[in-house]
C-alpha cells in the first residue's frame, strides 16, 4: 500500500463512511446503523494496521505558508485506537438503543440516520484533529469537534434543556478555542511557521512562549472539562446516553488532554505552567470527586467522575509523567464509556435515572452488573484490573514530586473508590426498586465486552503500557519507557494504592454519617459556582442585545438613529484610539478647479434643502439633485466609470422613490407626523453626531498623502495585455475578478432571500 | 397610478434606445466607460420606467417574460462561476481569462472575442434580473418562484 494512502486510510474511510450514511439513511433508514458500524470497524482496522509515522503533506495555501499535514504518530494512533474502537462499540450499542430512545421521544425512526452519521462525523473530527502537524489544520478540527458535539448534545432538539445544554457547551468549548486561535496566530507570527513539529522545535522560553501555552492550556482544559470551566459537562448528560459514552468518556474530553500533550514541549518551557497545570489539575478531582458523591442521576456522577478523572490526566501531565497520563487516558475511556452506556441500559430497562429509584438488580442483569463490576473495580483502581496502573502510575508520579502530593493524590483516589462504590453499589446491591424489562443484546454485550478488556488489561498491561510509551515518546520528541507490572513491595505506589483503598472503604462505611457534607457543598454551590457566573454573563449579554433591539426595531427614527450612533462610535473608537490629529492639514483650493467647486456647493445647497423642506415631492428631487451633483465632481476629477454609474444609481433612486411616493395615500393624518420635541432634539444631537464624525474622517482621509501612484500605473500597464483599453473594466473583471465574483454572488443570494421572504408571507 | 398618453407613449418610445444602450455598455465595456454592472441598471431603468408609466398589470401583459427574472440573475450566476472555475478545470487559477495575454483576440467588429466579456456578461444578468425581480415582487408582478 503507497504511504501517503496508509496514513489517510483511517480518515478516508470514516469521511467516506459519513457520507454513505447521510446518504443512504435517508433512503432507508434502517441501512445507517450496520454502515456506521461497518465504517467504525474499518476505520478501527486501518488505524491498527497504520505503522507509519512520516507525515503526509500536501499544500493548501502555500503563500500563507498553510499545509494539510496529517500524521499517525504514536500519540495520534492511542486517540484514532480510542475513537474508532470505543465509537465501534458506542454504534453497535446505539443500533438497539437509538429505536428505543425515539420511541420514548415520540420521533420517527427517520430521525435515526441523523444521529449515526453524526457520530461519525465526530469520529472523522476526532481523528483528523489527532493527526494534524499543522496549527490551522487543527483548529479547523478542533472546531469541528465542538460544532458535532453541539447537534449531539442537542440531539433531541425538543426538549429545552438539552437545547440548552448544547448551547452551554457549544459556548465553552468554542468561546474557549477563540484563545487557540490567538495561540496559533501568536506562533505563526513568532516563527514563521504553521507546522506544529516545527513549532515545537523552534519554541525558545520567554514571555510570548509562555502566554502562547497558557492560551493553548485554557482551550484544551475548558475541552477536558477541568475547573473552573467544568460546567458545561454535567448539563451535556442531557444528551442520548451513547452520546455521552462517546463524547464524554473517549473522545470529547480526551480531545483537550491530547491538545496538552501534543504541544507539551512548548508548554513545558512556559514559566509556572506545569504548576499551573498541577493546581486545576487537583481543583479537579477535587470538584469532580465531592461532587460525584452529591448526585443522584446516574450520568451526572459519572459526568463528574470524569471530571475529576481528566484532572488526574492534566496533574500527571504537571508533573512530567506524559507516559503515565497516556496510560491514564486509555485505560479510563474504557471504564468510563463502560459506565456511561451501564446507565444508558439500565435506564432503558428500568426507566429510571435516579440511584434512589434504583438497587438490586444484580440477579435481574447479572451480565451487565459483572461488565460495569469490573470497570467500577477499575475506576476504584483494584488490583487485576487495568484501573490498579491507572492509580499506580498516578501514584509513582505524585511519590516522586514528593511534599503534599502524594497526600492530596490518596484522597483524590480515596474519593474515587467512594464514588465508584456509590455508582455501581446503588445500581446492583441492595433491594429491588424497580423491576426492569428485557432490552435488546447489543445493550449488554459492548459492557461486558468492555469489561472483559478491563480485566484484560489488568492481567496483561504490557498491551497498554506499549500503546502510551508511543504516545508519550511522540508527545516529549524523546523516547520514554513505560513500564507495566504488579510490584509486590511495600514502596511508594503500593503503600499509597493500600492506604487509598483503606480510607475508601473507610468512607464507604460510614456513607451515613458524611454524605450531607457533598450535598450541602452542592447546593452552596448552586448560588455561587461558576456555572452561575456564565449563566449571569450570558443573561446580561442576551437582555443588552434584547433591549437594544426593541429600541431599534420601535420607529423609523430611532432605527436609524442606531445605525448612526452606533457608525459614530466606531469611527469614534478608530479615532481615538488611531488619533489623525498631526496629519490633519487645510488644503489649498486650487483656483482652476472651480467647476468642481461650482458642483460640490450645489450639493451642498441641495443637501440644505432636503434637510429643511417638509414636502415628499421636494424632498426627493433635492436628495436627487445631491446624487447628481457628487456624480458631476466625479466627472470633473477624471472618473467617468464612477461618474457613470453614480448617474444610474441615482436615476434608479429617484424613479423608486417618486413610485413610492405615488403609491402612499395622499392626504396622510398630519398628527402621526408631528414629533415631540424629545424626539426632535435627540434627531438633531444623532445627526450632528454622525455627521460630525463623517467630517472628520472624510478629512482624514484627504489630509493623507497621495497614494503610491506604483500600483494604478502598474494596473494601467497590465490593462493593454489584459486585452483591455479600460482599465476600470479591466481591474473589475480581470485583476480583482474574484472580488467581483463575491459581490455578484452577494447580489444573487439577496436576490433568493427576498424570494424566500416573499414566498413565506404568501403562504402566512 | 394614473397614466397618461404621453407617458405611455413616451416609455413605449425609449424602451429600444435603452435596451440598445445597455448592450452597447456590454460590448464596448472593454474598450471605453461602461460595464456590465452599467448595463445592468441601464436596462433595469428601462423595465422600472415602463412599470412607472404603465402600472404593473399591463407590464406583465406587455412582457410575460418578465415574471422569469429570477432565472436570469441565477442563470447570471453560473455563468460567472462557470467563467471563474472552469480555467481551474485546465490546470490553470481561477478566473483565467482567455485568449491569455501575448495571445491574438479576434474581434467581431467592435466586441473582443474574450472570456471577460462572459463574466461581464453573467454580471449584466445578474444585476438585470435582480432589479427587475424586485420590482416584480414589490411592484405586484407574478414572478416565478414566488407562488406556492
Amino acid at each position: 500500500m503507497p504511504e501517503p494512502l496508509q496514513v489517510l486510510l483511517p480518515l478516508l474511510v470514516s469521511v467516506a463512511g459519513t457520507g454513505l450514511v447521510a446518504g443512504a439513511g435517508a433512503l432507508r433508514p434502517q441501512l445507517a446503523a450496520p454502515i456506521a458500524v461497518g465504517t467504525a470497524t474499518l476505520a478501527f482496522i486501518t488505524t491498527l494496521l497504520s505503522e507509519t509515522t512520516s507525515a503526509v503533506t500536501y499544500n493548501w495555501a502555500p503563500t500563507w505558508g498553510l499545509q494539510l499535514s496529517l500524521a499517525t504518530d504514536g500519540l495520534a494512533r492511542l486517540y484514532m485506537l480510542l475513537a474508532s474502537g470505543i465509537g465501534l462499540l458506542v454504534l453497535a450499542y446505539s443500533s438497539g438503543y437509538l429505536p428505543l430512545h425515539l420511541q420514548h421521544t415520540g420521533s420517527g425512526p427517520e430521525r435515526g440516520p441523523r444521529f449515526f452519521a453524526l457520530i461519525l462525523l465526530f469520529m472523522t473530527a476526532m481523528m483528523g484533529l489527532v493527526m494534524s502537524q499543522d496549527i490551522i489544520l487543527l483548529i479547523l478540527f478542533w472546531d469541528l469537534t465542538a460544532i458535532t458535539s453541539y447537534f449531539l448534545i442537542g440531539y433531541d432538539h425538543q426538549r429545552r434543556d438539552s437545547r440548552r445544554a448544547a448551547l452551554t457547551a457549544l459556548l465553552i468549548t468554542v468561546a474557549s478555542a477563540v484563545f487557540l486561535i490567538a495561540a496559533g496566530a501568536m506562533v505563526m507570527h513568532q516563527l514563521g511557521t504553521a507546522s506544529i513539529p516545527e513549532i515545537l522545535e523552534f519554541a525558545e522560553p520567554g514571555t510570548t512562549t509562555t502566554v502562547i501555552g497558557v492560551m493553548i492550556a485554557i482551550a484544551a482544559l475548558a475541552k477536558s472539562a477541568q475547573a473552573p470551566l467544568h460546567f458545561w459537562l454535567p448539563r451535556a448528560m442531557a444528551a442520548p446516553t451513547p452520546v455521552s459514552a462517546y463524547l464524554h468518556s473517549a473522545a470529547m474530553v480526551a480531545a483537550g488532554v491530547f491538545l496538552l500533550a501534543r504541544v507539551y514541549p512548548l508548554l513545558e518551557l512556559g514559566t509556572g505552567l506545569m504548576d499551573g497545570l498541577l493546581v486545576i489539575g487537583f481543583l479537579s478531582m477535587a470538584v469532580g470527586g465531592v461532587m460525584a458523591l452529591a448526585q443522584h442521576e446516574l450520568k451526572r456522577i459519572l459526568a463528574y467522575s470524569t471530571i475529576g478523572q481528566y484532572g488526574y490526566v492534566v496533574v500527571l501531565l504537571g508533573l512530567g509523567n506524559v507516559a503515565a497520563a497516556e496510560v491514564y487516558v486509555l485505560i479510563h475511556a474504557l471504564i468510563k464509556s463502560a459506565l456511561f452506556l451501564t446507565a444508558g441500559s439500565v435506564t432503558e430497562a428500568t426507566g429510571e435515572t435516579r440511584l434512589e429509584r434504583l438497587g438490586g438488580l444484580w440477579n435481574r442483569m447479572p451480565w451487565i452488573a459483572a461488565g460495569s463490576g469490573l470497570a467500577a473495580a477499575g475506576l476504584a483502581a483494584l488490583p487485576l484490573t487495568g484501573g490498579f496502573f491507572k492509580d499506580e502510575v498516578f501514584f509513582a508520579g505524585a511519590a516522586e514530586r514528593g511534599g503534599v502530593i502524594p497526600l492530596l493524590a490518596v484522597a483524590g483516589a480515596a474519593l474515587t473508590f467512594a464514588y465508584s462504590w456509590r455508582f455501581w453499589g446503588g445500581i446492583f446491591v441492595g433491594r429491588v426498586v424497580t423491576e426492569p424489562r428485557r432490552i435488546p443484546l447489543v445493550m449488554i454485550a459492548p459492557i461486558v465486552f468492555l469489561g472483559a478488556l478491563v480485566l484484560f488489561l489488568g492481567i496483561f498491561p504490557g498491551v497498554a503500557a506499549e500503546i502510551a510509551e508511543e504516545a508519550g515518546s511522540a508527545s516529549v520528541r524523546a523516547p520514554l519507557v513505560m513500564h507495566l507490572a504488579y510490584h509486590f513491595n511495600l514502596e511508594a505506589p503500593n503503600v499509597m494504592a493500600m492506604a487509598t483503598w483503606a480510607a475508601g472503604l473507610l468512607l464507604v462505611a460510614t456513607s451515613s454519617r458524611w454524605a450531607f457534607i457533598p450535598r450541602r457543598i452542592a447546593r452552596a454551590s448552586r448560588h455561587v459556582g461558576p456555572d452561575r457566573f456564565g449563566a449571569w454573563v450570558i443573561g446580561a449579554l442576551n437582555g443588552l442585545s434584547r433591549r437594544l433591539h426593541a429600541y431599534e426595531v420601535q420607529t423609523l427614527q430611532q432605527r436609524v438613529g442606531t445605525i448612526f450612533v452606533a457608525a459614530a462610535i466606531l469611527v469614534g473608537v478608530t479615532i481615538l484610539f488611531a488619533p489623525p490629529w498631526p496629519s490633519y492639514r487645510v488644503g489649498r483650493f486650487p483656483v482652476d478647479e472651480w467647476p468642481l467647486a461650482l458642483f460640490l456647493a450645489l450639493a451642498a445647497l441641495a443637501g440644505m434643502v432636503a434637510t429643511f423642506t417638509s414636502g415628499r415631492l421636494s424632498l426627493v428631487l433635492a436628495l436627487s439633485a445631491v446624487g447628481y451633483s457628487i456624480s458631476a465632481v466625479f466627472v470633473f476629477i477624471g472618473a467617468p466609470d464612477v461618474a457613470l454609474v453614480a448617474v444610474l444609481i441615482e436615476t434608479m433612486m429617484t424613479l423608486l422613490l417618486l413610485g413610492v411616493i405615488s403609491l402612499l395615500p395622499r392626504d396622510v393624518d398630519q398628527s402621526q407626523l408631528t414629533e415631540s420635541i424629545q424626539q426632535r432634539r435627540r434627531g438633531r444631537v444623532i445627526g450632528v453626531l454622525a455627521a460630525g464624525f463623517a467630517f472628520a474622517i472624510a478629512w482624514g482621509v484627504l489630509s493623507r498623502p497621495a497614494p503610491d501612484p506604483t500600483m494604478s500605473r502598474q494596473l494601467i500597464t497590465l490593462a493593454p495585455s489584459a486585452h483591455a483599453s479600460d482599465i476600470v473594466t479591466a481591474i473589475l473583471a480581470d485583476f480583482r475578478g474574484l472580488d467581483t465574483m463575491g459581490e455578484i454572488t452577494v447580489i444573487a443570494i439577496a436576490l433568493l432571500g427576498t424570494l424566500t421572504l416573499f414566498a413565506a408571507r404568501r403562504r402566512v | 397610478m394614473s397614466s397618461t398618453l404621453l407617458t405611455t407613449s413616451v416609455s413605449r418610445l425609449i424602451l429600444a434606445p435603452t435596451m440598445l444602450t445597455a448592450v452597447a455598455f456590454v460590448v464596448k465595456g472593454y474598450a471605453s466607460a461602461g460595464d456590465g454592472f452599467s448595463a445592468g441598471v441601464v436596462a433595469g431603468t428601462a423595465v422600472v420606467v415602463q412599470f412607472m408609466a404603465v402600472g404593473p398589470r399591463e407590464l406583465a401583459n406587455r412582457f410575460p417574460l418578465l415574471r422569469y427574472a429570477p432565472w436570469l440573475t441565477f442563470g447570471g450566476l453560473l455563468l460567472g462561476l462557470l467563467t471563474a472555475f472552469v480555467p481551474v478545470a485546465l490546470g490553470d487559477p481561477v478566473l483565467t481569462h482567455y485568449p491569455r495575454p501575448e495571445e491574438h483576440v479576434p474581434h467581431l467588429g467592435l466586441l473582443a472575442m474574450h472570456t471577460a466579456i462572459l463574466f461581464d456578461i453573467a454580471v449584466f444578468l445578474i444585476v438585470f434580473g435582480f432589479i427587475v425581480s424586485l420590482l416584480g415582487l414589490i411592484g405586484g408582478i407574478g414572478v416565478e418562484g414566488e407562488t406556492q
